[in-house]
């Protein structure tokens, strides 16, 4: 894999100015052809609860599990977790995994078979089952997708205790079907694991959407990806964000390497392109002064794949220094219109209708002028959007839980902008 | 930098030289060459030890610890000398320069990037290298047959009557400088997207010296002077400003040089620019004495031609070297508030009869 790192900022800073924004693009493109050289596991973990019979689900998951196993690449080690009050292993016998072939997939397609929807639901004991399989591959690309359909039914907190421990050491993909479950759960897990959150409305969408994923998971080349940032002395991170494809803020996940830099997880990676927003407050420097505000590396162990440089120049040329970089002005844009979607909907959820209609409104003026096209879709399906320009919009007395849980799990969705300047 | 000698016949060439006066051999590389990387620097801001890193900013508080641009020397000898230096207000050097001398020769430009464009360094950088490289490939009149191109064209050439050598060498001046206005405009669809709003830009004047012929051109506001041997400087170049352009039209000197707008330049290298019509001119000494060119980051605090001419006259006479000349020049607009780039370059120029007595 070779990577490549660029940084787009306005570097020309006012005096007296002490934030410095740049957007980071990390590229990787395909070395080896594209095609994995180490090891990967997978991991399928679906709710097998008693609520997993209504509207056909089960049958909806076997089906989607079966699909998703057929994806799985020849040699890739695998496994199937039946989610109920425990965590139970369907596939293959308990505390193993198998490797894919032609015959380890029908077996596995038996196994699925007998999956049957009775019991409750343990998501904390489920992720724990998985880390420890996932424990015998170190090393391998690991990935998880964890299929539910309900609240979490254990004692509080120990869900949080079980992600403490096992945070980022493999990818779990959060997808829930039906309405009865709760974003903001899944999120926590998907946050944690690095991995995404979303809504499958419909039972018949679940296998397509099972491919996508594994299809996804099968070409990541690269297992444990982080971004180291440098920043000189007094000078603090206020934040990284990961900004593209979704937003995902990764401040608090920054791990100390050595002195002043700190290592943030982007998980694994395939030939893809990612964008974050990096934040540094600095000391003001002085008329003509040129300062690094950050020295960017991408990592994969102690390899260093790219590196770039945020730069900070003090300048009392105001024609300089008031200009906006349009990437910064444009995911600052994206991340807001996440943020005030999210608010939306705590607003409507406490009966606040005038904050939420406030946020509501925001969101819609911000989708539509940074030209997310797709956010101002399920907005329109929450809200009357009466004028998108000003942020005019009306609550709508009846909203689908479906569409305003799919607006909440995808308000982290971000276009990116022309590279124009 | 140090003087070299041509491998191929021994005739020895100053640091900035391209090419080999004597055999046209192309040399090693021009005046802005890299420093050669020594042991980590101690920060200059910080007093930490030994902590500027690699990309020339310190491990500890981030501060540029400087450019291999901030400060540039290229010494000729006694045939030329040109310094170029940052200032003291700006935060990078957006001058560049070239020098290349030979024996009673010498071609030289220097350019001054205009700052309200995007990597005005860059537009400057490359228009000496670009403007540099055509003058040292450029045919002149005196330089001997042969010495550039195959040799049948060369015999095709030896019928045509050659212009007398001063007019010759505004002709290479003038193609030289046409090379270089299309090396920056070529740089607006290039590197950070922001050169395409606000293109890289910069201004240009150069010399081309061979015995006492001078052949000289300009495009904005960086001045080349002469000083003979007494009286105040003589400006050669009319800044393309819009001073001198309301100055021409009959306002009031003092009052077109106090506007805000006296400085905006009327003329420039860049993909803005349009068709760019350098001024070229020439002419043969007949006295001996320097030719003197700089960006405004000097003369700026030398409006006054007769003050000019006495400030660089005592840099001479204190100074015993030309480059130390040179440098007293760029420490005198230094100390006189630095606010802008300064580059200087100096070059001395004889009358025929004594170049030819001396060499004699």
């Amino acid at each position: 894999m070779s990577y490549h790192a660029e940084a787009f900022q306005n570097e020309y800073l006012a005096l007296g100015a002490s934030e410095v924004n740049a957007i980071v693009t990390v590229t990787s493109t395909g070395g080896e052809g594209g095609r994995r050289t180490g090891g990967a596991t997978e991991i399928i973990i679906v709710d097998a609860s008693g609520s997993m019979q209504a509207e056909g689900r089960i049958a909806a998951a076997r089906q989607a599990a079966k699909a998703a196993v057929e994806c799985i690449d020849d040699g890739v080690h695998f496994a199937i977790i039946a989610g109920v009050s425990t965590a139970q292993q369907l596939f293959p016998a308990p505390g193993e995994l198998a490797v894919a072939s032609a015959q380890s997939r029908a077996q596995a397609s038996v196994a699925i078979d007998r999956l049957s929807a009775n019991g409750g639901t343990a998501m904390g004991a489920w992720l724990l089952l998985a880390s420890q399989l996932f424990a015998q591959r170190p090393g391998d690309i690991k990935h998880a997708i964890l299929l539910t359909d309900g609240d979490n039914g254990e004692r509080q907190g120990y869900l949080e205790t079980v992600l403490e421990r096992i945070k980022e050491s493999f990818v779990c993909d959060c997808r829930g079907i039906g309405a009865s479950w709760k974003v903001a759960e899944l999120r926590k897990i998907a946050d944690k694991m690095l991995g995404t959150v979303d809504i499958v409305a419909k039972p018949a969408e679940l296998a397509a959407s099972f491919q996508q994923m594994i299809t996804a998971a099968m070409g990541k080349t690269s297992a444990d990806v982080q971004l180291k940032v440098w920043t000189p002395v007094n000078a603090t991170v206020r934040f990284v964000k990961q900004v593209e494809p979704l937003v995902a803020d990764l401040t608090g996940k920054r791990a100390e390497d050595g002195p002043r830099a700190g290592r943030y997880p982007l998980g694994s990676w395939g030939q893809e392109s990612r964008d974050y927003h990096i934040c540094v407050d600095v000391p003001a420097g002085a008329g003509g002064d040129e300062m690094l505000a950050a020295r960017v590396h991408v990592m994969e162990g102690d390899t260093e794949h790219a590196r770039c440089l945020v730069r900070a120049v003090w300048t009392d040329d105001t024609a300089l220094s008031t200009k906006i970089n349009r990437q910064v002005a444009h995911y600052t844009g994206q991340a807001e219109l996440a943020d005030a979607i999210q608010a939306g909907i705590a607003a409507r959820e406490s009966g606040d209708d005038r904050t939420a209609t406030i946020k509501f409104g925001r969101a819609a003026q911000l989708a539509h002028a940074s030209g997310n096209k797709a956010t101002e879709e399920l907005l329109a399906k929450v809200v009357e959007i009466e004028d998108p320009v000003t942020g005019t919009v009306r609550l709508k007395r009846k909203v689908a839980a479906e569409d305003e849980m799919a607006l909440d799990t995808r308000s982290t969705k971000t276009v990116r902008v022309g590279r124009g300047q | 930098m140090t003087v070299i000698e041509c491998t191929s016949c021994d005739e020895e060439r100053a640091a900035g030289a391209s090419f080999c006066e004597a055999c046209g051999r192309k040399l090693a590389e021009p005046a802005s060459a890299v420093e050669p990387s020594a042991a980590k620097k101690d920060c200059a801001r910080c007093g930490a030890a030994g902590s500027v890193g690699d990309d020339g900013y310190c491990e500890e508080c981030g501060m540029m610890a400087g450019r291999s641009r901030d400060h540039l020397e290229a010494d000729g000898g006694a045939s030329g000398a040109a310094v170029s230096d940052r200032g003291r207000r700006h935060h990078r050097n957006e001058d560049a320069m070239w020098l290349a001398v030979g024996v009673e020769a010498a071609d030289v430009v220097v350019c001054d990037g205009v700052s309200a464009s995007f990597d005005p360094d860059a537009a400057s950088d490359i228009a000496v290298r670009a403007a540099g490289e055509l003058l040292a490939s450029a045919r002149h009149p005196d330089s001997p047959a042969g010495a550039v191109g195959n040799p049948d064209e060369t015999a095709e050439l030896e019928d045509l009557e050659r212009p007398p050598g001063a007019v010759g060498l505004a002709g290479s001046v003038s193609h030289a400088i046409a090379g270089a206005a299309a090396a920056v405009a070529s740089l607006a669809h290039t590197g950070d997207p922001r050169r395409a709003a606000a293109n890289p830009a910069c201004t240009i004047i150069a010399a081309a010296i061979r015995g006492p012929h001078v052949g000289y051109g300009w495009v904005g506001d960086s001045r080349i002077y002469w000083l003979g041997p007494e009286g105040p400087a003589q400006q050669l170049t009319e800044d393309d400003s819009w001073a001198t352009h309301v100055i021409a039209m009959g306002v009031d000197p003092v009052t077109a040089m106090n506007d805000p707008k006296a400085h905006a330049i009327t003329a420039w290298l860049g993909a803005d620019a349009g068709p760019v019509a350098p001024r070229v001119r020439s002419f043969t000494a007949d006295e001996p004495g320097h030719l003197l060119l700089c960006s405004d980051g000097l003369w700026n605090y030398l409006p006054d031609v007769a003050e000019f001419g006495s400030v660089v006259r005592d840099c001479l006479e204190t100074a015993d070297s030309l480059l130390g000349a040179t440098r007293a020049l760029v420490a005198y607009a230094n100390a006189a508030g630095g606010a802008d780039n300064i580059t200087v370059a100096l070059i001395p120029v004889r009358p025929a009869e004594t170049t030819t007595a001396e060499q004699a």
